[in-house]
């Protein structure tokens, strides 16, 4: 029953952010300071989502060269930054990480 | 000009080799949600009804970790704060939209219609019939999504471990990411968003992710103040 409940309020809320502006708000009215704010939430907020994935995937933090998810994670930024291409992370990181896993299992 | 149904079809073209990215990452959430003692009925559910990989995928972790309900619902809505930014960023275009189509548009936001979305606003021409294009692109998204949660859902933890598929996860997220970051305040932005979520990793209820994104606004603000041209008196 809370699961149930859970899911109907996280799908509520999720709705609400989504449709904060676009439903309820005039953009113009809010301060500057605040746009600016909103405007560094997506680089801020995918950092810290993918920072304890490459960094910290077993739980402790592990930025040796021991950590092949790190080091496959690097790889798939730099690709993405050079590439600029959606898919060029995800091929470049998947197959390091298949690589080095590879050549050390 | 493009009528309705050129639209559409383009916006549902244009979004094709994005979900093809996604469909491991769908497939994760789909596995997450059986893996955290959701019935598959539950998984499909919060999949239909939140449409958000990572809503989901962290709503599964606080779920299985047994995390009260205040909790779970705090940490949905953190992941969610960046539609807050798209929803400004999209008002202009659909405001002379009803309220019910700005209700759906809204409801199938995602950082990858988003940024399609943008983008076909911002090209010249008639622009009246363009919430279309954003309603192809993100319906194909929305049942392409639900397919691959399904599959996920179903094969439950028969996906060996040793594929990493979780990996492909974080490399969604990467793929974001490196648009994301435009300016020195993003990159600033970035860069102490990870080395805090990494300091304050060992925080509880995915706390390290609130304090880790405040704290890089905050930089890639202090970044934005530093560089502003000062003004002309």
């Amino acid at each position: 029953m809370t699961t149930w409940l859970t899911i109907l309020a996280v799908a509520a809320v999720t709705f609400l952010l989504r449709g904060s502006f676009i439903l309820f708000a005039n953009p113009h009215r809010f301060p500057h300071a605040f746009r600016q704010a909103l405007q560094l939430v997506p680089a801020a907020v995918l950092a810290a989502i993918v920072a304890p994935g490459l960094g910290a995937p077993a739980g402790p933090v592990d930025l040796s060269a021991h950590n092949l998810r790190l080091i496959a994670g690097l790889v798939a930024l730099a690709a993405g930054a050079r590439l600029r291409h959606p898919l060029a992370p995800i091929a470049a990181g998947m197959a390091s990480l298949w690589l080095l896993q590879g050549s050390i299992g | 000009m493009r009528s309705m149904r050129d639209e559409f079809v383009a916006g549902a073209r244009e979004i094709a080799p994005v979900l093809v990215g996604m469909a491991p990452f769908g497939l994760v959430a789909g596995v997450a949600a059986t893996a955290s003692g959701l019935t598959p009925l539950q998984g499909i559910a919060l999949s239909m009804l939140a449409f958000s990989g990572i809503a989901q995928l962290i709503v599964c972790q606080l779920i299985a970790a047994r995390s009260p309900f205040l909790v779970v619902v705090a940490a949905g809505s953190i992941v969610s704060l960046r539609f807050v930014m798209y929803s400004a960023a999209v008002s202009p275009h659909l405001a002379h939209l009803d309220r019910r189509w700005r209700a759906l548009l809204a409801f199938l936001m995602t950082d990858q219609s988003f940024s399609m979305t943008t983008a076909r606003f911002s090209a010249p021409g008639e622009r009246g019939l363009r919430h279309w294009h954003t309603l192809g692109a993100s319906v194909v998204l929305y049942f392409g999504w639900q397919a691959t949660v399904a599959v996920g859902v179903a094969v439950g933890a028969q996906v060996p471990t040793s594929w990493s598929l979780d990996f492909a996860v974080v490399l969604t997220f990467i793929a974001l990411l490196v648009p994301a970051i435009r300016t020195r305040a993003d990159l600033g932005a970035a860069i102490v968003a990870a080395a805090v979520a990494l300091v304050a990793a060992g925080l509880p209820f995915r706390l390290s992710l609130v304090a880790a994104s405040l704290a890089g606004i905050a930089a890639g603000m202090a970044i934005e103040r530093a560089h502003r041209p000062k003004a002309v008196k």
